[in-house]
């Protein structure tokens, strides 16, 4: 990692979006152990505490499922799919592990899939509740500790409280870094593409937490650095909302008509950043409250206000900030086929939003550049709608 | 559910009655609001029956309702509704025909013309379980609020032990229990709020202690089942199920398992068969049916195949063989009973090097009932119980024996991907593939 200087940190996000996975696969000769995971739901703070690089798994969307095929259903979400399919054709063969959360039917009914088939010294179902009234807070601090349990009798190495707590101070530093690279998105034009931002919230995601921060620090003075920020001022500012959007092509198809992305709500991006694990007595409870309660993903059930525009403002109520504080013209809901949970969400979502200011283009689509086109021309269209 | 245009006749009398209870089902919740009572939406399945039976609230299940749409082959107004407003036709579709049913409810200020049996009431609240089962139990509930936004939406949720060859299960039973019943309490809690009533706590442990019953009566009364020939199979069993499933905790539905089960020892003592001649008996192993072709179960029976046993919808198990223990609060039985219905094929997984639960579960029936092959039905808008059909299936070969199996595609509600020549052509090469595996058996 020592090619992080400051300022050239968008080369490094470059070179590790690219080769994804790279930084994992040199630890791993160096003796570190490398554990996958899936989604904005895999408790970070505890790998790294346990001294292991997590590494959120991504897909290609250029590679069709092949392999994976002979394994897992079409019904199956595309994105799982495509991620399965790169680890059965061993383009994770640095892992040691993988913890799979309980997140959506798509991960959790293939769990015996991925286990059985990829057959890795370490497998960790991190079973996460839906729902986030105070017994199940309780339960996923056990939830918490069985996994705690679970890595220390696989690494050997006692798992301390404050070694959590330590892991939680990085995390959130790591936090507050990338919050305070997408403040520079704010501006008009912003000083930062949508493009880059994804390959730097790709590349964070490939990163033991110290390295990753290094890089977003470094991406923070260059980007500075290009002020005044050059471009059309009237070009429309989009948000782009959805899950597991971890490639540039969607970005690229919406940039390349002239709109900037200045914001995402997406569990690869804002949504691993916006919340902090607080610190607490036992820090499991820190953990377990920012999963469950302030990680607004539509896995987990939010309805506790007595009112249905009280309930909205729980679940939706950061998107409606987000069209303010970036000023967002035109919202991309863009969702998997075959993800019920996001799937469900589409018409109150689509309203809200609306209702906040911001037009919404609904997006259903597979991961895979094969309907890139057919995106590109409603994107343009929803884009001259809106003009 | 129980009623199809295509058909199929049943072959107890006893399932004839079935439609009786889904009209009942569908009816009594257009009728609570005369009798003062409040009415659910709420999902099989979810642990909740017995505390809504205790309550006097009235169960709607949206998801009959939308199978009787399936077997009506009546959806599609329902779906294209759903789709109108955005809800992709990938989505689970007893869901999204339910969503549209409602969506067209709410428009007109009354039940769409034409909903069978006049379709149901508009819910007081709805319940909800994010458990381990499926997204839409959680997902749907919020949906729906969407169009009636006055209805409050209780999510509970019930987990059990996941599968981990690594672990124990028995260590972390108990605190799965523990959550499961601080969960049902948090039911009782939404309901006492929303009818204005106490929990009657006697009245709900007489309404538990009957399920068990009807839990055992069932048991006792599918294994008849395991006789040469099979009185009874898979195509009956997708009626029969409806008092378990829509219905446990009433008197109806363990009277019913009475009935069946004297019909079934009257059909075995006369020896008729669900076939004739009976050749292969095969497995159900996993899936929810096609309820706009249930006709096809005919079309296997028609060719000397019968299915003694199926995973679909036996959602219990004889009490005693769960090893309960001993509790004086009924929610904690519940817990208990919930946590074990799943993890009792634990042991018998971890024995078996290579196998996992599900497919314990499929060779115990396939040796229990004496199968020579198993049919999976792969419904493409539902993951819950679709998603891992493959792993199971290679599993089962690999660990067990290199039966034949038949993996068919479609779907639960949407007839659109749906050919019977086509199926029935999968169904004729299967046996054939049966019919060689019997004769190399001897
Ligand atoms: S996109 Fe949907 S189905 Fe896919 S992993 Fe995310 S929540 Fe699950
Ligand atoms: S996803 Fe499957 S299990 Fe869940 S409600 Fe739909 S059909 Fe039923």
């Amino acid at each position: 990692m020592t090619d992080i200087q400051n300022g050239n940190g968008l080369a490094a996000a470059e070179k590790f979006y690219a080769q994804y996975g790279s930084r994992a696969r040199e630890l791993k000769a160096s003796g570190k152990k490398v554990i996958g995971y899936l989604s904005a739901l895999g408790p970070v703070e505890i790998m790294t505490a346990a001294g292991v690089l997590p590494i959120r798994l991504k897909g290609n969307v250029s590679e069709a499922v092949t392999k994976g095929d002979a394994y897992m259903e079409t019904i199956v979400c595309p994105f799982v799919r495509n991620v399965f399919d790169a680890a059965v054709k061993g383009k994770y063969d640095f892992l040691d592990g993988m913890v799979l959360p309980h997140q959506c039917d798509s991960i959790d009914r293939t769990n015996e899939t991925w286990s059985y088939t990829l057959n890795l010294p370490y497998w960790h179902f991190l079973n996460l509740p839906h729902v986030a009234d105070d017994p199940s807070i309780a339960f996923t601090q056990e939830i918490l500790r069985i996994f705690v349990r679970s890595l220390e009798k696989y690494t050997g190495n006692k798992i301390t409280d404050e070694a959590i707590a330590k892991a939680v101070a990085a995390h959130n530093q790591n936090r507050k870094l990338m919050r305070d690279l997408y403040d520079l998105r704010k501006s008009n034009p912003p000083l930062i593409s949508g493009v880059e931002m994804m390959k730097v919230c790709v590349a964070a995601m490939s990163l033991p937490v110290e390295e990753s921060s290094a890089l977003i620090e470094s991406v923070i003075k260059e980007v500075k650095g290009r002020a005044p920020a050059a471009g059309d001022p009237a070009a429309k500012r989009i948000m782009i909302i959805g899950d597991q959007i971890d490639d540039i092509a969607v970005i690229e198809a919406i940039e390349s008509t002239g709109a900037y992305l200045v914001m995402d709500d997406l569990s690869t991006g804002s949504k691993m950043y916006w919340q902090d694990v607080d610190a607490t007595p036992d820090p499991l409870r820190g953990i377990a409250e920012r999963y469950m309660r302030k990680l607004k993903i539509p896995t987990t059930f939010i309805g506790s206000a007595p009112t249905y525009q009280g309930i909205l403002e729980e679940r939706f109520g950061h998107m409606k900030n987000y069209v303010q504080d970036f000023k967002v013209d035109g919202v991309i809901l863009f969702i998997y086929k075959y993800c019920d949970p996001y799937g469900f969400e589409v018409p109150a979502i689509k309203s809200y939003v609306e209702a906040a200011g911001a037009p919404v283009l609904y997006l259903e689509d597979e991961y895979s550049t094969s309907s890139l086109a057919r995106i590109k021309t409603r994107i343009e269209a929803f884009l001259e709608m809106i003009a | 559910m129980a009623e199809e245009k295509k058909g199929r006749a049943v072959a107890t009398s006893t399932a004839a009655s079935i439609p009786k209870f889904v009209r009942g089902n569908l009816s009594a919740t257009l009728k609570a609001k005369e009798e003062g009572k409040k009415v659910a939406a709420a999902f099989i399945a979810d642990g909740q029956d017995e505390i809504m039976r205790a309550m006097d609230i009235v169960p709607a299940w949206g998801e009959s309702f939308s199978g009787v749409c399936a077997a009506k082959r009546d959806a599609e107004k329902y779906l294209q509704k759903a789709e109108s407003d955005n809800f992709s036709r990938s989505l689970c579709t007893y869901a999204t025909c339910n969503i549209g049913f409602d969506m067209m409810r709410e428009e007109l200020g009354h039940a769409p013309e034409g909903a069978p049996w006049g379709g149901m009431a508009r819910p007081d609240m709805m319940l909800g379980n994010g458990q381990l089962l499926c997204d839409p139990r959680f997902k749907w509930p919020q949906a729906t609020q969407h169009y009636q936004q006055d209805v409050p939406v209780f999510v509970t949720n019930m987990y059990y032990p996941p599968w981990d060859p690594s672990g124990d299960h028995h260590e972390v039973e108990a605190l799965y229990v523990k959550y499961a019943k601080e969960e049902l309490h948090e039911t009782v809690k939404f309901c006492e709020k929303i009818t204005g009533k106490k929990m009657d706590w006697d009245r709900l442990a007489a309404t538990v202690e009957l399920s068990d019953k009807t839990w055992d009566l069932f048991i006792d009364t599918y294994e008849l089942r395991k006789h040469h020939p099979t009185p009874m199979d898979t195509g009956d069993a997708m009626n029969t199920m409806v008092p378990l499933t829509f219905n446990l905790g009433t008197q109806e539905a363990y009277d019913f398992y009475v009935s069946l089960k004297a019909e079934l020892e009257q059909k075995i003592k006369d020896g008729v068969g669900v076939a004739n001649p009976e050749k292969y008996r095969v497995i159900w192993a996993a899936g929810l049916p096609s309820w706009f072709a249930l006709g096809d179960f005919q079309y296997f029976n028609g060719k000397g195949v019968v299915f003694p046993v199926e995973v679909t919808y036996r959602g219990c198990e004889k009490v005693e063989r769960l090893d309960l223990p001993k509790t004086n609060d009924p929610l904690e039985h519940i817990a208990w009973r919930w946590v074990r219905y799943w993890t009792h094929w634990y042991d018998a997984a971890k024995k078996r090097p290579g196998s996992t639960p599900k497919v314990e579960r499929i060779i115990e029936y396939i040796e229990d009932y004496d199968c020579d092959g198993a049919v999976f039905h792969s419904a493409f808008s539902c993951r819950s119980w679709h998603a891992g059909i493959m792993q199971q299936a290679a599993t089962l070969k690999k660990v067990y024996k290199d039966i034949p199996i038949l993996i068919m595609e479609g779907d639960i509600v949407d007839i659109s991907s749906y050919n019977e020549a086509d199926t029935h052509n999968r169904i004729d090469a299967f046996i054939e593939t049966l019919a060689a595996y019997k004769a190399k058996k001897g």
